[in-house]
């Protein structure tokens, strides 16, 4: 019997059975490919840092090493299972051409190793080892997915000819957050050009107990071992190359949940218009004894099948899919080890979909308990009224014209009808708006102070070279005389040790200069400004628990010097342990010195520093946009396809579901628009009462979900933000997309939808809808 | 005297091929101005059909039906709603009202259509009528919250306020006890009365009885016509006599 009735029901009404089969099966869809994204990001990351043997704590360091005393700290160190020191050759990006091009404007540092023989290997696409030999090249695969070079191609480096013989994952190295990469030359090569660049070493442990890291860390500083370069540690690793796709995940995470709730919105607002035609049915099945549980089954059984017949589309369209979106996984990172796993995530997925949409399906259900039976065998409709229009009259109505009063009538006095599709509205304009702040947010100029970068036009990178303070007062003095700049400033990095909470002490890198020229943002606080005051970044003041006002100790030639907490910002650069501070100290080594500046005239920019490019050599100048660019390039690309996606997707929804509504409306109120046709109401007075329906529905839709995306929508994109590293976040609206094209485009789709739902309304014969 | 309604040879039909069924099979008739007309036959005899017709709002397989001068198969779809409004009336066994309105603004509806700088002259208006007809207090109810002869009553305000030149009335006392029965009859009688006409569609010789000429009508066709003098009050009963005479005449 059950058959029976589904199989009419559904034949009744195609057109919404349909629509709410793609909405489930699009739910079901996202769902899985969550799932199987996550569980292959995951695996595809773990076997990248197994096969590669990835190292757990790694010291850069550019100057003198004593290879035999770190050699001898490592064999005294009982939590050391392998230690090696692999040499970095720093080059300019001038002296590197890939089939003809230079990558002078990369502002990635470029560098050669030869392969390392205990861990850190550098793999090939198919996840092996790669064996170099003379003549051969292997290329960051970065360069690779931006089509810089191909296999075969010709490589000169520093006059020296190569063949460009494959690419390499580097699972150090791989994400563009990272700011240098590896090429991979064989060791007589390696020889051969050693002398044309500056040596860096990458200092290298493998622990035996990775939950020691901690401990392993402050020995390592404590040791005084060398420690001129940024510290990696293997949970950076990971994060640095999980964090595109990553993002890219917990977008269709947010977008899938949207379009549950969009399904579920459907399958209420069919339920409810479905309960009210079959209301005397019900009625009449509750007087000769059948249980409610009974008549639920009725229903319940019709939409376990749509549910069914929705989640298994939804499967297989992710099985198409998934390819498409596991293509930088698979390119990055490789194949991931459990793949059946992931499909198995991927179903697990697709189910809890199918039980929440019984769940809800038999919650709606529960109203029929409410039905009473002799009400509805007698009225056949639902008593129940909503109350609150009634002092909207006709009679007082001067302002609005009399179809769109009407419209407006209709919905206030069917709230509960129309509450589902404003829902549905503001959810679609959330999705719009709020991927598109977020987009603009990060490719904003000014989102590059929550990451730890000023406002500036040039930024002059000196290091890895000798006599770093010379150099930069070269620059200075040419700085000084150029009129095109508007303002600099020089920022000094050194390291110095930290007392922690248990008195041990730590590396701690601080950024010495005038930090007010170009401010950034301070989640809480302020720049420095007295010599006795110092900055954090949040990750250092995470992990030294420290808050603004605190004091921390430093270590200078053997020293303690007391430093008041001013501000903590975020921090993306160097690894996110950074601070700022503004006294002056002759005592450590300079790491490296970055020169900031701003010019007055931004057409220039471009030009002038190419010009002081190819005048200071030694030095790697980037216009800040590409430096930017290049940093944050493919997260931002992630984002704005998410972006001009969610866009495509919350148009289809706004359209299907107006649609889908408006032929509802159409069919439940036959009867109205036949009385009003009678009484000379044209079709275009009734279309225009429907416009005047669903447009009313959109603007208070349109209004509330731009508010919601503004507040619910800010505080979850600072929670996506705040996964690397910022954390004060305000979105930057381009008001112009978020308050006029957005709200335009939304406009347009529910009017055509509109249009064409109620294109049957023209269709409707006075004759045949009131009957006697 | 003027026709304002003539239906030349009216072929209308319903259903496609073998099950095409002529509801109406060439009929002809016609409605002087301020003339008081019943159409009366068994169910399934095409009456209301032949009302739809005749009031546009249906069309017409064959033949042509003549409204104050025009063609209406030559009228477009927006003229035939002019028309309609402003020159016709309605009246159905059901109330049909909208349910989000009020009684008020039920009434005033189709006159607001474009019309809304008018609205105090055309609630002034509908409060007019409503005295006439004696519900005044209803204006601000719901329709849930009155009953059928009310609602009617109302209904007959609707069809009245544009001061249309004709009223038609589909069983417009169908669903009504006996004694609301004959206060909207008496209302109808009013008026035409004051110069409207009105055609009435009823299978109830006493509602029939009260008009001045019965058109008879079975399988889609006119099989009788009955002419009496104008109703003043008196020889109800043997008006509504000879009715059922003919009604057994021609065995409906």
């Amino acid at each position: 019997m059950y058959n029976r009735i589904i199989r009419n029901d559904i034949l009744k009404s195609k057109a919404i059975t349909l629509t709410t089969i793609i909405f489930i099966a699009a739910s079901a869809m996202l769902v899985s490919l969550a799932a199987i994204l996550v569980v292959n990001l995951s695996g595809a990351l773990d076997t990248l840092m197994k096969q590669a043997k990835t190292p757990h704590f790694m010291q850069m360091h550019s100057g003198e090493i004593d290879i035999a005393r770190l050699t001898s700290f490592a064999k005294q160190n009982n939590n050391v299972d392998d230690f090696q020191v692999i040499e970095f050759l720093n080059m300019d990006g001038a002296q590197i051409i890939l089939d003809g091009s230079s990558l002078a404007n990369s502002v990635q540092d470029n560098g050669f190793s030869i392969q390392s023989e205990k861990f850190d290997y550098l793999l090939d696409l198919n996840g092996n080892i790669i064996n170099v030999t003379n003549g051969e090249l292997y290329v960051p695969i970065s360069y690779m997915r931006d089509k810089t070079t191909k296999v075969g191609d010709r490589a000169v480096i520093s006059g020296k000819e190569f063949t460009v013989a494959g690419f390499l994952r580097d699972s150090q190295m791989n994400s563009t957050l990272s700011a240098s990469k590896r090429f991979l030359v064989s060791k007589d090569d390696y020889t051969e050009i050693k002398n044309l660049g500056s040596t860096e070493y990458l200092i290298e442990f493998r622990l035996k107990d990775l939950s020691a890291l901690g401990a392993f860390e402050t020995a390592y500083a404590s040791a005084g071992l060398e420690a001129n370069g940024p510290t990696v540690t293997y949970r950076l690793f990971k994060m640095m190359n999980a964090l595109s796709d990553g993002m890219m995940t917990a977008v269709i995470l947010l977008v899938s949940a949207l379009v549950v709730a969009i399904a579920f919105m459907c399958i209420r607002f069919t339920l409810l218009a479905k309960i009210e035609d079959d209301y005397r049915e019900i009625g009449v099945m509750k007087a000769i004894g059948l249980r409610v549980s009974d008549i639920k089954k009725i229903y319940l059984a019709k939409y376990a099948a749509i549910a069914a017949v929705g989640s298994l589309l939804g499967f297989v369209l992710s099985i198409m899919f998934k390819g498409m979106l596991l293509e930088n996984i698979r390119l990055y990172m490789g194949e991931s080890g459990d793949s059946s796993f992931a499909l198995l995530f991927g179903i697990i997925g697709i189910l809890l979909v199918f039980l929440a949409i019984i769940a809800y399906v038999s919650g709606v259900l529960r109203r029929f308990r409410k039905i009473s039976a002799a009400e509805a065998i007698r009225f056949g409709t639902s008593q129940e009224k909503d109350v609150g229009a009634k002092h909207f009259c006709l009679s007082g109505n001067r302002l609005l014209h009399t179809n769109v009063f009407l419209g407006i009538k209709d919905v206030l006095a069917r709230k509960r009808l129309y509450a589902t599709m404003l829902a549905v509205l503001v959810i679609s304009a959330f999705i719009i708006i709020v991927p598109q702040n977020l987009y603009n947010t990060i490719s904003s100029k000014s989102f590059s102070k929550y990451m730890g970068i000023g406002n500036y036009d040039m930024r002059i990178d000196i290091q890895q070279t000798d006599n770093i303070s010379e150099k930069a007062a070269e620059i200075i003095k040419m700085l000084n005389s150029d009129r095109t700049i508007s303002k600099y400033a020089v920022l000094t990095t050194k390291t110095f040790k930290v007392k922690t909470e248990d008195r041990s002490e730590e590396n701690i890198k601080v950024e010495l200069g005038d930090h007010s020229i170009f401010p950034i943002e301070y989640s809480g606080g302020r720049a420095p400004s007295a010599e006795n005051e110092i900055a954090l970044s949040v990750l250092n003041a995470n992990e030294l628990s420290k808050k603004v006002g605190d004091v921390i100790t430093l270590v200078m030639e053997g020293k303690e010097k007391n430093l008041t907490i001013s501000g903590i910002y975020s921090d993306i650069t160097n690894g996110g342990k950074t601070a700022k501070a503004v006294f002056t100290d002759n005592s450590a080594d300079i790491m490296w010195s970055i020169i900031c500046a701003e010019l007055s005239d931004k057409s220039l920019v471009e030009e002038r520093t190419s010009e002081y490019a190819s005048r200071f050599v030694f030095v790697k100048i980037s216009n800040i946009d590409e430096f930017v660019t290049q940093t944050f390039g493919s997260i931002i690309n992630s984002v704005k396809k998410a972006s001009s996606a969610a866009i495509a997707v919350a148009l289809i929804i706004t359209v299907l579901v107006t649609l889908l509504f408006m032929k509802m409306l159409v069919a439940k109120d036959r009867y109205s628009i036949a009385v009003m046709k009678a009484f000379g109401f044209t079709n275009s007075d009734i279309r225009a009462q429907y416009v005047s329906r669903s447009v009313f529905v959109l603007i208070v839709g349109i209004v509330l979900g731009t508010l919601l995306a503004n507040t619910l929508g800010e505080i979850l994109a600072g929670m996506v933000i705040s996964s690397f590293g910022a954390s004060t976040f305000k979105f930057a609206i381009h008001p112009l997309s978020a308050y006029l094209f957005s709200p335009l485009m939304m406009i347009c789709s529910v009017l055509i939808a509109t249009m064409i739902g109620t294109s049957g309304a023209g269709q409707i014969k006075i004759s045949e809808n009131i009957k006697e | 005297m003027k026709k304002i309604i003539i239906g030349d040879h009216i072929v209308k039909s319903y259903g496609e091929g073998d099950e095409k069924r002529n509801i109406l099979d060439g009929v002809s008739a016609y409605i002087n101005e301020g003339e008081f007309v019943a159409v009366m036959g068994p169910s399934g005899s095409g009456k209301s059909t032949l009302m739809f017709v005749l009031s546009g709002t249906d069309g017409v397989n064959d033949g042509k039906v003549v409204f104050d001068g025009r063609d209406l198969s030559a009228v477009g779809e927006n003229e035939l709603s002019d028309i309609r409004r402003i020159k016709m009336g309605f009246v159905f066994q059901q109330p049909t009202m909208l349910k989000n309105l009020n009684i008020l603004d039920n009434i005033i509806l189709p006159s607001m259509r474009n019309n809304r700088k008018n609205a105090a002259k055309i609630s002034e208006k509908a409060r007019a009528l409503m005295k006439r007809v004696g519900i005044t207090e209803l204006e601000k109810r719901d329709i849930t919250q009155v009953s059928g002869g009310q609602l009617q009553r109302a209904a007959i305000c609707r069809a009245l306020m544009n001061s249309p030149k004709i009223i038609f009335g589909d069983e417009p006392t169908g669903s009504l006890n006996s004694k609301s029965a004959q206060d909207i009859m008496d209302i109808f009688s009013e008026i035409n009365a004051e110069g409207t006409a009105v055609m009435l569609v009823t299978h109830d010789a006493k509602v029939a009885a009260r008009t001045e000429r019965i058109m008879f009508m079975r399988d889609g066709t006119i099989v009788s016509e009955l002419k009496l003098p104008k109703f003043e009050g008196a020889d109800m009963d043997g008006r509504i006599e000879k009715v059922t005479e003919i009604m057994r005449e021609i065995g409906i």
